[in-house]
């Protein structure tokens, strides 16, 4: 994962616990984009997410004597994200506001030169806004993200087959959405 | 009202089958959901280059108010005759204020810096070193030397004054503590010694 003489994550962590917060950004600067499309498709704007992942990196600098694993800490901050998006979606469950901004995602831009492509993908995203975020998440980890059922079941602790169950709910969601907007 | 997509597409979707092993009358149907699949936005998202401004300036506020090192270092020292018993097996020496033939003094050396000697015994190992907070847990920084091609490594450092954790790295991998000295628990299940280096000397915490 890390380039030769780049610290790795378990080299950073403990340097930070250990008195040199400064070394903190350099865990920032590694992982500020990598989860930023999950946190964007999860919350319906680049905003939104931008928030998500700055509390998340403050949470996870206060709670990093909690880390037990630090050579992973990817995969401990993407949880601390994960709680963060939830807590949003749940405390939110907003309205048109935020479905208004699901259009704010860069590739549904105005540059777009295919209208009905655009107009496609607009309603795919308003679509998706209307899962619940347990099948709203399983679709952008298997979809945008392209992992595998046993990927995502690694990453969130869900079983596969619970995971396929919340797809497979989502799909009909979509089906029925989509049917209706066409 | 709402109506169930069948169970065949939701396996294509799933990339478990292919368009092909849909039976002909679904395979329209497969097509299009297929298609809508691929129009969804996938484009990466950089998100602002100010964010990590932001975050340092909260993690600075943070670690000025209540820094994570006091929590982390809070002593959880285990019973001495346990250590005892480990420190059979390995000697770690650090510099005391009074010198002995084994055990070299202090040496002065600028400032509050004190030389400290630290020892391992490992006769396994193909590589031994010592990371800390004093060199920012970089387990390429201090590696030990063998003596005389035995199994007894050692380093001699120059550490500012002040109070620095640290542990073994064997072979670039084990991380261990001193077994000679007391340790602390470093939140991760893992365990660090803490040695305290003042103008007159070291000693072992």
């Amino acid at each position: 994962m890390t380039h030769l003489g780049e610290a790795s994550d378990g080299v950073i962590v403990r340097a930070v616990l250990t008195g040199d917060p400064e070394r903190f950004a350099e865990l920032v600067h590694r992982y500020r984009d990598r989860y930023a499309r999950y946190a964007a498709q999860m919350l319906g704007s680049v905003d939104a997410a931008e928030d998500a992942v700055q509390d998340a990196f403050v949470r996870a600098y206060r709670q990093l004597a909690q880390c037990r694993d630090p050579e992973n800490f990817a995969g401990w901050f993407f949880l601390i994200l994960r709680n963060r998006c939830f807590a949003e979606r749940r405390k939110g469950q907003r309205t048109a506001a935020l479905d208004e901004q699901v259009l704010e995602l860069p590739g549904a831009d105005r540059s777009d030169r295919k209208a009905e492509r655009g107009e496609a993908r607009r309603a795919l995203q308003q679509a998706l806004m209307t899962l619940t975020a347990e099948q709203r998440e399983v679709f952008v980890l298997k979809h945008v993200e392209e992992l595998s059922y046993e990927e995502i079941a690694a990453r969130t602790g869900a079983t596969v087959a619970s995971l396929k169950m919340r797809m497979h709910r989502a799909y009909d969601r979509l089906r029925n959405q989509l049917r209706d907007h066409a | 009202m709402t109506q169930a997509m069948h169970e065949l597409v939701k396996r294509l979707l799933d990339g478990e089958i292919g368009l092909e092993d849909l039976p002909l009358d679904l395979q329209a149907e497969g097509g299009a959901a297929l298609e809508r699949l691929g129009q969804f936005d996938r484009a990466p998202v950089t998100l602002s280059p100010a964010l990590e401004a932001r975050v340092m300036r909260e993690v600075r506020a943070l670690a000025r108010r209540r820094p994570l090192w006091r929590w982390f270092v809070a002593p959880v020292l285990p019973p001495w005759a346990v250590l005892a018993a480990m420190a059979a097996t390995a000697v770690l020496v650090v510099s005391l204020r009074r010198p002995s033939p084994t055990r070299p003094a202090p040496a002065q050396r600028g400032g509050d810096s004190v030389y400290v000697r630290f020892v391992l015994y490992a006769p396994a190992a193909r590589q031994v070193s010592v990371a800390g907070s004093f060199n920012r847990w970089d387990p390429q920084a201090a590696p030990l030397a063998r003596m005389d091609g035995g199994g007894v490594w050692s380093v001699t450092l120059p550490l500012p004054a002040g109070q620095h954790q640290y542990a073994f790295v064997v072979d670039g991998k084990n991380w261990i503590p001193d077994p000679a000295a007391p340790a602390v628990d470093d939140g991760f299940g893992r365990r660090n010694s803490v040695v305290a280096v003042g103008a007159s000397g070291a000693r072992v915490l």
